[in-house]
């Protein structure tokens, strides 16, 4: 099964359980993360997802478990640690702050500065501002409302805003939870291409989905959990959706 | 640069500035037909003079209310700050350690409010509301039935100086409105505290650390009270443990007046400043028509709750043809 040469692994989760109290949502999870690929993660609600996620991006802490991250292990105890190991994730939600406009968001907790009177630290607004279209234009993407409140634009241009704010930060793996859920079809393709883009540039990315279709026209693997287990993890090319579904559902096929 | 310092939220909430402004001239203007006494530079200069301890209470209570929180015991503590402050200037404290203790005593309550808040997450209304009480406690036991007067003229001079005939608490108040522009535009600080009343998940996964900034905010709120106090009780030169009371109510009202909103996320420095004078300026022409104090109190809870029902149609959270449809 998928056992590709070490060096070719990005990220190595080994054994990896979270509880809440008597309920176990992550239980001894094991998953290797290569250069530039795309993983599916699919599975019921409930199954561990998000909770796996939560986890490799640092936004929880494991009980058990070990992240070695290009060979080294690492210690992920909040979302600004594993923003230094080069691992950004977008939420369900997105973890966009509605009332900021699209530069403060997507600066939002590492914004440039510049000295006011020589000394005294204030925003450079005019630099998150060009940086923000120089970014957004780099993925193709066009918007015309960037001083507005981010709660003015829609669905798929809030996607892109989020996800534009992950690859500013240099990312080397970006987790996304559900990133076309609540999208129009036109919106959700939009996203589409821009995770290929994303992959384009050597970036691997584990995603989220319901979606079958989406998952099987994107992902190079598909990692199946159950119960907070991960039951399987297969390759798209000699598999099939009957087969996925039916590990979804029943644990086997 | 003068652009980013009031256009960084969007150009809906400059207009609002300039709506409020508007009112404020139109109101000047009736109540002045209507009581030629009241249009005089010299009354003017009073209405700006007693706003000038509101407008800085009000600029600490934009940054609490946009982070999504509330401090109804600011009245409180300004009773305690000054009755402490003034006595231990009276028993013979440098005035400059006396200010200062005040400072400290604000900055310490402040940040007491922000700890149980954030850490022991107690919601902000039932903390500030005990405290509310606690404190008003703690003034009456200090200083229950005394009144205390007689400060140095050199404390005295920031609530009744001038400087080129303007009143030291009105150059005070619009340099601390100045600053308060600045930090909640123009700075990190600014930006986590709408990130914080936005969305607190949202701030919490982008590294913001919110504990931390949500204390700092009562602590600043805390730190407004004492200069508030300091202007007040030197301008009217005594305080008593009673001094203040309900004041949260107005200070809370300028700020939703001004068009911060009550569900946090944004906010409006200058709304704020305007909203304080709007107040100030019904108060005054009430006392010039010769309104009882009681009657007073009972207007400005009538536009407390004509503000916030303003902020929610705003907010669209309630739909006011519905409300008229049902009516």
């Amino acid at each position: 099964m998928n056992q590709a040469s070490t060096q070719s692994i990005l990220m190595k989760v080994t054994g990896l359980s979270k509880y809440y109290g008597g309920l176990t949502a992550v239980n001894n999870v094991n998953l290797n993360i290569h250069y530039g690929e795309i993983l599916a993660l699919v599975g019921d609600n409930g199954a561990g997802k998000s909770t796996l996620v939560k986890a490799l991006a640092g936004a929880l802490k494991p009980d058990n478990g070990q992240i070695e991250f290009e060979g080294k292990e690492v210690r992920l105890e909040n979302p600004r640690d594993a923003e230094k190991t080069g691992i950004g994730c977008l939420h369900q939600g997105l973890g966009l702050v509605d009332s900021l406009n699209v530069p403060e968001n997507v600066f939002l907790g590492r914004e440039l500065q510049k000295k006011f009177l020589g000394f005294v630290p204030q925003l450079d607004h005019s630099s998150m501002h060009e940086q923000t279209i120089k970014h957004l234009n780099q993925f193709g993407v066009n918007l015309p409302k960037i001083k507005e409140p981010v709660i003015n634009l829609s669905g798929g241009q809030r996607q892109t805003i989020a996800i534009s704010r992950l690859l500013l930060q240099k990312v080397k793996l970006v987790i996304l939870d559900e990133p076309m859920a609540a999208l129009g079809v036109e919106e959700g393709r939009h996203v589409l291409k821009l995770i290929e883009k994303m992959k384009s540039n050597n970036i691997s990315i584990i995603v989220i989905s319901h979606n079958l279709e989406h998952v099987f026209k994107l992902a190079d693997r598909i990692a199946i959990m159950k119960n907070g287990e991960m039951i399987n993890i297969l390759n798209t090319s000699t598999t099939n959706r009957e087969s996925v579904v039916k590990l979804i559902t029943f644990g086997q096929t | 640069m003068s652009k980013n310092v009031i256009g960084s939220q969007d150009r809906k909430w400059l207009f609002q500035g300039i709506g409020l402004a508007i009112v404020i001239i139109v109101l000047g203007i009736v109540f002045s037909i209507i009581n030629p006494r009241f249009g005089t530079l010299t009354n003017f200069l009073t209405i700006l003079t007693q706003a000038s301890y509101y407008i800085i209470l009000a600029v600490g209570m934009t940054f609490v209310i946009t982070s999504a929180g509330i401090d109804l015991s600011v009245g409180s503590l300004l009773a305690v700050i000054t009755v402490i402050g003034f006595e231990l200037i009276k028993t013979g404290t440098e005035p400059l350690l006396g200010v200062s203790i005040m400072f400290i005593l604000g900055a310490t309550f402040g940040c007491l409010n922000g700890i149980l808040i954030s850490k022991i997450k107690i919601p902000p209304f039932i903390t500030t509301l005990g405290m509310m009480v606690t404190l008003r406690g703690l003034a009456l036991i200090h200083s229950a039935g005394k009144m205390h007067y007689g400060l140095p003229e050199s404390l005295t001079w920031f609530g009744q100086g001038e400087i080129y005939n303007l009143p030291v608490p009105v150059i005070i108040s619009i340099m601390f409105v100045i600053f308060g522009v600045w930090l909640f535009n123009n700075t990190k600080f600014g930006i986590y505290v709408k990130a914080i009343g936005g969305n607190r998940e949202a701030a919490r996964l982008a590294g913001i650390p919110v504990n931390t900034i949500e204390i700092l905010v009562y602590t600043f709120m805390g730190i407004t009270v004492a200069l508030g106090g300091l202007i007040m009780i030197a301008r009217i030169d005594s305080t008593q443990a009673t001094i203040a009371t309900s004041m949260e109510i107005h200070v809370i009202a300028a700020v939703i007046i001004g068009g911060t909103s009550l569900f946090g996320g944004r906010g409006n420095i200058i709304g704020s400043f305007l909203g304080a004078i709007l107040l100030s300026m019904m108060t005054n022409a009430l006392v010039i028509a010769g309104v009882d104090y009681f009657w007073q109190l009972f207007i400005m809870g009538i536009i407390v709750i004509l503000a916030v029902t303003i902020n929610n149609i705003r907010e669209k959270k309630v739909s006011f043809s519905k409300i008229l449809l049902k009516a």
